[in-house]
């Protein structure tokens, strides 16, 4: 069993570089969306920005993370998010995930746990802040099932 | 709201409850690996994070009278998408409100696969901008001075 959170806690953080290659590579995963002010720096001058600006999802993606790391199945089958992207985020910054517990909470006879979650920058600057909730963590990582076994 | 009658022109013209259909695509073991070695998360979850559902939606519809760039997201997760599986995406626009003199569009798509399983329900918080009128991140340029 995972260990059970409370008001105060801290998550474990996860801090990942931001690259310019990598914001290019994220627009074009999954579906690409063709170029645009986050994958192209003319894109981005005609949006109004002299460079390009990491997407407010890439961000996203970390606070995925933080959260799968840290509660599991818990997150990944019910979690909500609510953020708000507040400083841009470019090429060669280095982003950390971070959580704090901040309220349990009874939902349908079941404990929610209720978080602060934010993405700050190599220089302590806030680029995105929220709250997210899941169940308390569950040592279950059950879609960690390799996605060839998962295809059939 | 007697200057959003020029300033918020198409803003105004897109209703609330406005139905923005659906979309559908299959989610590749590609699609599920570029995704994980972009996020240098080799376990990450909802690759459909990249895939944008509700702005793909709305540009559909609407791209060539406004940009919506992300100011947030509230969202919620289900089910994680499986490989092969065909993901049907069906959007609307949900709300709409101005704040601090700025438009705001809120975009919803829920996304679910092809035996009925649900995987996510996404809102972006998009800032209304009229195409021709203001780019869309000139208000970072202006806050920031990027």
């Amino acid at each position: 069993m995972a260990a059970q959170l409370k008001v105060g806690d801290r998550l474990e953080p996860v801090t990942r570089n931001v690259t310019e290659e990598k914001m290019v590579e994220f627009e074009r995963c999954v579906w690409d969306r063709g170029r645009n002010s986050h994958s192209d720096v003319n894109a981005a001058k005609a949006d109004g920005i002299s460079r390009t600006i990491a997407s407010g999802q890439n961000q996203m993606a970390f606070l995925h993370e933080l959260l799968e790391r840290n509660f599991g199945d818990a997150w990944v089958y019910g979690g909500k998010i609510s953020v708000r992207y507040i400083h841009p985020v470019y090429g060669g910054d280095s982003l950390t995930a971070n959580g704090t517990v901040t309220e349990m909470k009874d939902e349908d006879g079941k404990t929610r746990v209720v978080l602060q979650v934010w993405c700050e920058n190599q220089d302590g600057r806030k680029t995105s802040v929220g709250t997210a909730q899941a169940g308390q963590p569950s040592a279950s990582r059950t879609w960690f099932t390799p996605a060839k076994a998962l295809a059939k | 709201m007697s200057e959003s009658s020029s300033e918020f022109k198409v803003w105004e013209s897109i209703p609330v409850g406005d139905d923005l259909g659906t979309l559908d695509y299959v989610l590749t073991e590609k699609m599920v690996a570029d995704y994980r070695r972009v996020v240098d998360n080799p376990h990450a979850a909802y690759p459909t994070v990249a895939a944008r559902h509700p702005a793909n939606l709305f540009y559909r519809k609407y791209a060539s009278t406004m940009r919506v760039p992300n100011m947030g997201h509230d969202s919620e997760y289900f089910n994680p998408p499986v490989v092969g599986k065909r993901i049907t995406i069906h959007g609307r626009i949900a709300d709409k409100y101005i704040r601090r003199g700025n438009a705001y569009i809120i975009v919803e798509a829920t996304a679910t696969d092809e035996d009925g399983r649900l995987i996510e329900r996404s809102k972006l918080v998009g800032l209304a901008r009229e195409v021709g009128k203001q780019a869309a991140h000139a208000n970072i340029a202006k806050k920031w001075g990027a």
